[in-house]
């Protein structure tokens, strides 16, 4: 299992602590990450210039190509977005020998076999639950943990490929691998708002905080995420009150859950 | 989702109506491992209430109060009809399965009876169906007795007017009143949508505030009523509250669809397909079919570059001509995905009555394929087009069922006696011919 | 020119060099860059600064920035990582073009108070010369040519005053080193010498054993000189030179670089005698050198003083945060600071994307720059907008990755910067399309959003082809899953249409009402409608596709309107 890390633009600056950690039970779980020069996955021009994203995305997946290696993202925008590209790339031939040109002056070529996962389907599918369920030894029984599925790993499933976008069970399972217990909450599937979060601050909040009450009112002690943006946005939302609902990256319980050091999983302690 | 591609399914559904979802979820209760290919959007499911047979014959509009009364006439009169062969054990078997299926995921219903019930509508009408939403059942017996009674509608919310349905139904049931509040929260809003209330009715907070503007209102109701709104996958929660901050029975009128309790089921039934682990494939369509001795191949539009799905039994559940699977071309109905023969008039010209609102219904009202008694849809020489393939739900010949009112109960009787075939055909070895 | 107009010409170049730097360093605390700058009078910046220098000259975190400054501006330890041949470039430049100006430029000052017996054509100094100054022409080629290398992302941006300094050190160079090749080969300067040494005490016979000796050891062009001279005349020339010479010539091959050049000029020597040309170059030489003095302050060779201070302004605000005035006057400071290395460009995250929408302003040095423009001509001059414009997509494509400013070998705050260059372009008008749809309604901008000449299939594939959105039938689902609808709280807040109702715009043939709508640039692309659509309807991609459509059609009205 070897896979070219693309951490993206989000976690390097506003949250190192997901690559550590996902680094670090990935490296213990036997999966090889190698690093190669990517860039932006075009999500800032996504809305504005088709082409420029699908360029953006189109060079990352060419260089992961070129290495023969298929593309790991922790991030589900950029999944999203990688995987939209190749989409895009597949149905439009216009826009194929556009970018095609494009890549050649740089001296790449258009992706022909890459392809695209998030962190948790490398977890659910390659690695596999059972893996996982054996390398856990400090199991968090008794945590009620709420799933944040996340709209872009999610949908359109038929771009995505993630899970059964209507009711999907890939990350509870994932959950209940370390040990805790996953709640069910009706607004799983909804969306962060962080998308809306510089175009509609107000909007944004709202959609924030029915999730954060939703997941307290169905007994859960803690969110958990697998996305910068979304982890983000629930830190965000909650800073200044005094009784937040903690937030935690996938790969930080996870960690935990298999006995890593807190520091190596970028907690305190 | 990844590994699906080379694994051999014991059964490939195509369809995600009430017909497509009630075959998977009783093939995977049989652990069949099943895959289900197609669009069920939330409109297919109505009002979530299910009929078995309210209607018989329809020329007549004969209403029954007890639906296996109805089948036994309808037995009698056409033999060919899809229910006719799907026995009353098969059949309360199946709804009793249907429905504790959704209870489990959260829907509950009310107990069955035997009896059909009448539901009062948003439109002040009734409706007369078998299986009632736990939320509506309350609605039912106020029906028959009509004592004084409540309606409460939202502001803003232009699906359901109480006022409307008092002033159609208010002669024949003098106790009846209507109110207008304010949704909590919406207050600032022009137009809503029963949807967006029910998740939001789902947080507590929301939950009281509404149950704190109604109380005052109540006046000498012995019962509540509310459009449908009361909660989306938390409708059973919801309810049950708002009975006891109220302390009077509440219940829910259904609205048109795209309705929150046809949401409801729409969502309960993804649930369940879930748990019984059906594989899905939403927002795709199959474009071609082939069979080898004992496997079918389904050809997907879901990816460029194509997919397929391998099963060793098809059920056709891709309904009529709004579901797809029938299309009216020049002069001819053909079936959409494998061109099967298709019972119809012999002509355009033969496919409706002369009267269009005839009560009789059109002869191309029961255009569909013939099948066997496993429902296995015939070829031309009249054997079964594959031994494996099979047809449940609308697509079937010889059924009006919007006008016999037995939608759901086609869906879910076929869909079991279907099933069950499929279960006996796989364990037993092939027979020769 | 006489001792004393070279002494008023380096004093002018001097009192010159003085007053610009006053000008520079007083914009550090003049320039206001961001809105929140804006409000903070020269006084309080003023203050700050000098608040902060003097507790800093007395703190405890000296040497932790001396090391810095040693280790980051000198040694440029990561320009060593990213860049070797830049990196040996600029260390030979400095290294070299130190060592000159200590050595050579201020021998009178310098070498020859602390070496007694210096003289310019003597060995060390004069091997030593050679050596300083081809290591500095030497740094000059590599930096250029690593410098071509880096650029294949795009040119660095550049201020006018960043060519001067190479401009000007490279005539020094050429200048100096033609110079000594001249003087080496040059019989005129011969004779000058003798004439100085001598005076008349030379007889005929010895003058023409030296010319013979200098001839073949030193390389002088004479016009008559032998080709194959006697042995004894040579012999007599050199024991002359021994005597009479020696002393203050080392032999010419110690500059190993003006030598060969002398021995290249060989002929064309003697004409340029004719035209004085020994004198023309000194003049070159050293009006270039006062040149780069005067100009300084303008110059690359400004770094030497910014990036020090930028240090120190760091390593300050690494322990406490640094007040209001302090960051206004760091954002001024980090234009001067910036070396324009293109590091920041080459690791730039979506210099991709400035490559292809052919964009250079998305490029952080030349964000750097606009930033600076921006703040210096004012919200009210904004002449260009369709500049403007160019920039604003720059500053509002950014990732916020924050690679540049990790990887700034000044360690310069970029982000801040970019923060407050999205502030500053949107107080003028020019917030990020999402921002600036707001402004008006939707029905507004279909009157002032005319589709462009070419806008169709190739562009909007969607929104142009009927089959996307045909199978619609309006049954609301889309609406119903939407969240941005749900959460609406009333108008003016949230969206104006619904999922569905844009689905019936398209159906209608009225997409212009649908380009500047909220709902549109509202969307959260959650994609829960494309999802459960019945129909199969990608509404997501379409709402994406048409805000494409907006965002290209907004460009060419906000080229039209400039703001007030
Ligand atoms: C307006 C309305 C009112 C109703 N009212 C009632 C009521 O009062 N009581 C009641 O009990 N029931 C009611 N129903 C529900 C009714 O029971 C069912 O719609 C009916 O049984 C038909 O169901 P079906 O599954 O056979 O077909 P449909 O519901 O038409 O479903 C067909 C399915 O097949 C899929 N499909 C078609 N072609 C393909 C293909 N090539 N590949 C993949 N998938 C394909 C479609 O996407 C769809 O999911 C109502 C339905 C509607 C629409
Ligand atoms: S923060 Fe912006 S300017 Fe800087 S490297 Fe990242 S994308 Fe480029
Ligand atoms: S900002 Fe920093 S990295 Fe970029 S050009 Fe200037 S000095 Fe170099
Ligand atoms: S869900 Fe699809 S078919 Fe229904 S209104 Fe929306 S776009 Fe139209
Ligand atoms: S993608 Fe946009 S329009 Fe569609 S449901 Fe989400 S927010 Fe609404």
């Amino acid at each position: 299992m070897k896979y070219a890390m693309f951490v993206g633009c989000t976690i390097p600056a506003r949250l190192p602590a997901y690559e550590t950690s996902t680094r670090a039970v990935l490296a213990r779980l036997g999966v090889e990450l190698v690093d190669l020069p990517f860039a932006c996955c075009g999500n800032t021009v996504r809305g504005l210039d088709q082409d420029a994203y699908v360029f953006a995305s189109a060079r990352n997946l060419a260089l992961a190509d070129r290495a023969g290696l298929d593309v790991l993202t922790p991030c589900k925008c950029c999944f999203g977005n990688l995987r939209h590209a190749l989409r895009f790339l597949s149905q439009d031939a216009g826009l194929r020998a556009r970018i095609g040109r494009a890549l050649e002056s740089e001296g790449l070529a258009l992706p022909e076999k890459v392809q695209v996962h998030h962190l948790l389907s490398v977890l659910f599918h390659e690695v596999g639950v059972q893996a996982i369920a054996a390398a856990v030894t400090a199991p968090r029984t008794g945590l009620k943990v709420a799933a944040h599925y996340g709209c872009h790993a999610l949908r359109p499933s038929k771009v995505t490929q993630f899970d059964n976008p209507l009711a999907p069970t890939l990350f509870e399972t994932l959950v209940r691998a370390t040990g805790a217990t996953a709640v069910d909450w009706p607004r799983r599937l909804d969306c962060c708002g962080d998308p809306l979060h510089d175009a509609n601050p107000p909007l944004a909040g709202r959609l924030t905080q029915a999730k954060l009450d939703d997941a307290r009112q169905n007994g859960a002690d803690v969110l958990a995420t697998a996305c910068p943006y979304c982890q983000l946005r629930f830190a965000d939302a909650q800073a200044g009150r005094t009784d937040p609902l903690p937030t935690i990256l996938f790969p930080q319980l996870l960690g935990l859950a298999m006995g890593l050091h807190p520091g190596r999983l970028g907690l305190p302690g | 989702m990844n590994g699906n591609r080379t694994r051999l399914f014991d059964v490939a559904v195509i369809g995600a109506g009430m017909a497509g979802m009630a075959t998977s979820l009783f093939a995977a209760r049989r652990d069949l491992s099943c895959v289900q290919v197609g669009n069920g959007g939330g409109i297919l499911f109505a009002s979530g209430l299910l009929d078995l047979l309210g209607v018989h014959p329809v020329a007549d509009r004969r209403r029954w109060d007890c639906p296996f009364e109805a089948l036994s006439s309808l037995r009698r009169d056409l033999p060919d009809h899809p229910l006719a062969r799907v026995g009353d054990d098969a059949l309360r078997a199946a709804f009793e399965a249907f429905v504790s299926e959704l209870g489990a995921v959260g829907l509950p219903y009310a107990p069955l009876d035997g009896a059909n019930h009448p539901v009062l509508t948003s439109i002040g009408t009734v409706k007369t169906t078998y299986a009632v939403p736990r939320s509506m059942m309350a609605g039912v017996e106020m029906m028959r007795s009509r004592p004084s009674c409540l309606l409460v509608d939202f502001r803003g919310l232009r699906e359901f007017s109480a006022r409307q349905v008092v002033a159609k139904i208010g002669a024949d049931w003098p106790g009846l009143h209507s109110v207008r509040v304010e949704f909590p929260g919406f207050e600032a809003v022009s137009e809503l949508y029963a949807a967006h209330l029910a998740r939001a009715i789902e947080s507590a907070a929301t939950r009281d505030s509404v149950a704190e503007r109604v109380r005052p209102l109540l006046g000498d109701a012995t019962a509540v009523g509310f459009p449908a709104v009361l909660g989306l996958s938390r409708s059973g929660e919801v309810h049950e509250r708002l009975q006891q901050s109220l302390g009077l029975p509440v219940f829910e009128i259904p609205t048109m669809p795209t309705s929150v309790p046809g949401l409801r089921l729409k969502d309960a039934m993804e649930a369940a397909l879930a748990a019984w682990r059906v594989v899905r494939h939403v927002q795709a369509k199959v474009t071609k079919v082939s069979f080898d001795d004992d496997v079918a191949t389904l050809s997907l539009d879901d990816v460029p570059g194509g997919q397929t799905i391998r099963a060793r039994s098809v059920v056709l559940a891709t309904g009529r001509f709004t579901g797809g699977g029938l299309s009216a071309g020049r002069g001819h109905v053909s079936e959409r995905v494998l061109d099967l023969p298709v019972h119809q008039p012999g002509t355009r010209g033969e496919w409706h009555r002369r009267d269009f609102l005839d009560p009789a219904g059109h002869p191309v009202n029961r255009a569909g394929l013939a099948t066997d008694g496993d429902f296995r849809p015939l070829s031309a020489d009249g054997r079964p087009a594959w031994h494996r393939l099979f047809a449940t739900g609308s697509i079937l010949a010889h059924q009006d069922w919007m006008r016999e009112k037995c939608g759901s109960g086609l869906a879910i009787g076929t869909a079991w006696t279907a099933v069950e075939a499929i279960s006996r055909g796989l364990q037993a070895p092939r027979k020769a011919g | 020119m006489s001792a004393s107009s070279f002494r008023i010409a380096v004093y002018i170049a001097l009192g010159l060099c003085a007053l610009g730097l006053l000008w520079r360093l007083s914009a550090w605390l003049r320039v206001r860059i961001g809105p929140d700058a804006r409000a903070i009078p020269f006084h309080r910046r003023l203050a700050s600064a000098l608040h902060g220098a003097f507790s800093f000259a007395f703190s405890r975190r000296l040497p932790g920035v001396l090391k810095a400054f040693l280790l980051d501006v000198l040694l440029q330890r990561r320009l060593f990582a990213e860049a070797k041949v830049r990196w040996l470039g600029h260390l030979l430049i400095l290294l070299g073009f130190t060592a000159l100006l200590l050595m050579h430029a201020l021998a009178a000052l310098l070498t020859q108070k602390l070496f007694k017996g210096y003289q310019p054509t003597l060995d060390p100094y004069l091997f030593l010369r050679n050596v300083f100054g081809a290591m500095a022409v030497a740094g000059i080629v590599l930096v250029i040519a690593g410098r071509r290398r880096a650029q294949r992302v795009a040119p660095t941006a550049h201020r006018l005053g960043d060519r001067v300094f190479v401009a000007l050190l490279s005539i020094v160079m050429v200048s100096g080193f033609l110079l000594e090749a001249q003087k080496i080969a040059s019989p005129a300067a011969f004779q000058r010498m003798v004439d100085e040494y001598f005076g008349e005490d030379i007889s005929p016979e010895d003058l023409s054993a030296l010319k013979a000796a200098w001839a073949v050891d030193y390389g002088v062009a004479f016009e008559d000189a032998a080709a194959d001279p006697d042995p004894a005349l040579l012999e007599t020339g050199r024991e002359l030179h021994k005597d009479a010479c020696a002393s203050c010539h080392s032999l010419p091959t110690s500059a190993f670089v003006s030598y060969p050049v002398s021995r290249v000029m060989g002929p064309a020597v003697r004409p340029l005698d004719d035209v004085d040309a020994a004198k023309w170059l000194w003049y070159l030489h050293v009006f270039a050198c006062l040149l780069g003095l005067a100009v300084l302050p303008f110059t690359r060779l400004f770094h030497a003083i910014s990036d020090p201070v930028s240090l120190l302004v760091n390593g300050a605000a690494s322990s406490r945060p640094l007040s209001d005035a302090g960051r206004a006057s760091r954002r001024a400071l980090a234009i001067d600071a910036c070396v324009r290395c293109g590091l920041c460009d080459t690791r730039c995250s979506v210099a991709p994307i400035a490559r292809f929408m052919n964009n250079a302003s998305l490029l952080p040095s030349h964000k750097l720059l606009s930033t600076f423009r921006f703040a210096r001509e004012g919200r009210g001059r904004l002449r260009d907008g369709a500049r403007y414009d160019r920039i604003a997509e720059g500053a509002f494509l950014c990732s916020s990755c924050g690679r540049c400013t990790e990887r700034c070998p000044v360690g310069l705050g970029l982000d801040d910067l970019w923060t407050a260059q999205r502030d500053d372009l949107a107080a003028a008008g020019h917030p990020a399309a999402a921002k600036w749809v707001q402004s008006r309604t939707a029905s507004e901008w279909a009157d002032l959003l005319p589709a462009p000449p070419g806008e169709g299939p190739a562009v909007a594939p969607l929104s142009s082809d009927r089959r996307t959105f045909s199978p619609c039938v309006q049954c609301q689902t889309c609406t119903n899953v939407c969240p941005v609808v749900a959460h609406t709280a009333g108008a003016g807040d949230g969206v104006d249409l619904t999922p569905q109702k844009v689905m019936n715009l398209l159906r209608l043939g009225m997409v212009d009402l649908a380009l500047g709508s909220r709902m549109v640039w509202d969307c959260a692309t959650c994609y829960q409608c494309q999802e459960h659509c019945p129909e199969g309807i990608r509404v997501t991609d379409v709402m994406l596709e048409l805000r494409q459509s907006a965002y290209r059609r907004l460009a060419t009205v906000r080229d039209r309107r400039r703001p007030e």
